[in-house]
């Protein structure tokens, strides 16, 4: 039995150097995900009935709200249409290429953290409708990690606190550029040089330097830094924009 | 009948884990089913046996999270193993003592993780971790897990079923 735990830990061990093995991914998504869309079917159903009935007198007083929050976007809306054509008319000024348009998918969680070491989700959307790896995952407030293996009818989503999650950010203050990396609820912006401007409060946000995400995407927000003489980085962490606990939904960038 | 349960488990393990303990959530923290379910291996076998049932475990949940394949197993492991003694020698499957037990083999977990992962890629917040997520799954998980192996341990014929496929053979 030790012989077993050592060739455990050589294993890891290895992955640590060689990059995470992807032994039999795929035929446990495919079990796992039927199951849990057996498993929630119930739960989904029991959700949506109370959504949909019993809290019914909530609606008036929620569509006065969202008609103030629709005339208040509106507004903005049209600044930022503005804005947008004003950018668009400089780039093609500048001779900048042109930025591709933006298309997603929606799609429901079904599933979330299985094991205590990793961070990451199950979406009831694949392959066949074009979720494929490596596909940026976001809600409304922000990103939420990448595809790591899809199904036709279900993916994987590695959440940015996952261990092995990478995202290349800059600090949206400053254009300070570094690589977040997920460390379980919190993030670690990594190779940041010592004499960096970085304060606690700075919004990071997607640099679009890992082709898998688009420039300009709320990431995390810097909630410690400390600097230590004798390494030539300064060791910074971030909370993710999103809270990531309370997902239900998210949208996946398709091109 | 005993491979058959433990098929069942290990297919099982995952979707559960996942979907089922999501309602169960509080402020985003979930209990921690599948150590619950070694630990009561543990009791109910021995110390090899849920030994092995943990590493099996633990390796289902890291192929089927993002997870580095064996970490969980190494983990699991371990805890089929402590339950397995302590299942010998201290406790039974209705003590109350479980809710301890349970508790620390879930904090137990948690920290080698956080320090494996320390290990292997540095800024781990480990204080924010144990505050956050790691003591209050704990609690959770030995709050949760001993009301689990009480009903079982109370549903005489479910606890027959689960005691005789087990200890067969």
């Amino acid at each position: 039995m030790l012989g077993l735990f050592l060739v455990l830990f050589w294993l890891v061990t290895y992955q640590v150097k060689s990059g995470r093995l992807t032994f039999m991914e795929k035929p446990v998504l495919a079990v796992s995900a039927a199951f849990e869309r057996i498993v929630t079917a119930p739960f989904r159903f029991a959700d949506s009935a109370i959504n949909g009935y019993v809290f019914l007198v909530r609606a008036a007083r929620e569509n006065e709200r969202l008609k103030q929050e629709m005339d208040r976007l509106r507004l903005e809306n049209s600044i930022a249409g503005e804005l947008l054509g004003e950018n668009e008319r400089l780039r093609d000024l500048l001779g900048f290429k042109k930025l591709p348009p933006l298309s997603s998918v929606a799609a429901q969680i079904i599933a979330k953290d299985a094991s205590p070491s990793s961070r990451t989700i199950t979406l009831d959307k694949g392959s066949g409708d074009g979720v494929v790896k490596d596909r940026a995952v976001i809600s409304a407030g922000g990103v939420i990690g990448k595809v790591q293996a899809s199904l036709p009818g279900s993916a994987k989503v590695i959440l940015l606190t996952d261990p092995g999650s990478t995202i290349a950010v800059r600090v949206q203050r400053n254009r300070e550029e570094g690589l977040l990396e997920g460390k379980l609820e919190r993030c670690a912006l990594k190779y940041v040089s010592y004499y960096a401007d970085i304060q606690e409060g700075d919004l990071l946000v997607t640099s679009g330097l890992d082709g898998i995400f688009p420039k300009g995407l709320p990431v995390a927000t810097v909630v410690s830094v400390s600097k230590h003489e004798a390494t030539a980085f300064q060791t910074v962490l971030a909370r993710p924009v999103v809270r990531l606990s309370r997902l239900e939904e998210a949208l996946v960038l398709v091109p | 009948m005993k491979t058959r349960v433990y098929l069942a488990m290990l297919l099982l393990i995952i979707p559960v884990q996942a979907s089922l303990f999501g309602p169960l959530s509080l402020a985003g923290i979930k209990p921690d089913l599948s150590l619950a379910l070694v630990y009561s291996i543990g009791l109910l076998t021995g110390p090899a046996e849920a030994a092995f049932a943990g590493m099996a475990v633990g390796l289902v949940l890291d192929i089927g999270s993002a997870s580095l394949i064996g970490m969980n197993a190494m983990t699991k492991g371990l805890i089929g193993l402590g339950a397995g003694l302590l299942g010998r020698q201290v406790l039974d499957i209705a003590s109350p003592m479980n809710a301890v037990f349970l508790s620390a083999f879930s904090l137990a977990e948690s920290i080698i993780i956080a320090l494996l992962l320390q290990t292997f890629y540095g800024e781990v917040p480990f204080f924010s971790l144990f505050l956050e997520r790691m003591l209050p799954q704990a609690l959770y998980t030995g709050v949760l897990g001993t009301l689990l192996l009480g009903f079982i341990s109370r549903r005489k014929v479910l606890g027959a079923l689960v005691r005789r496929s087990l200890l067969k053979e």
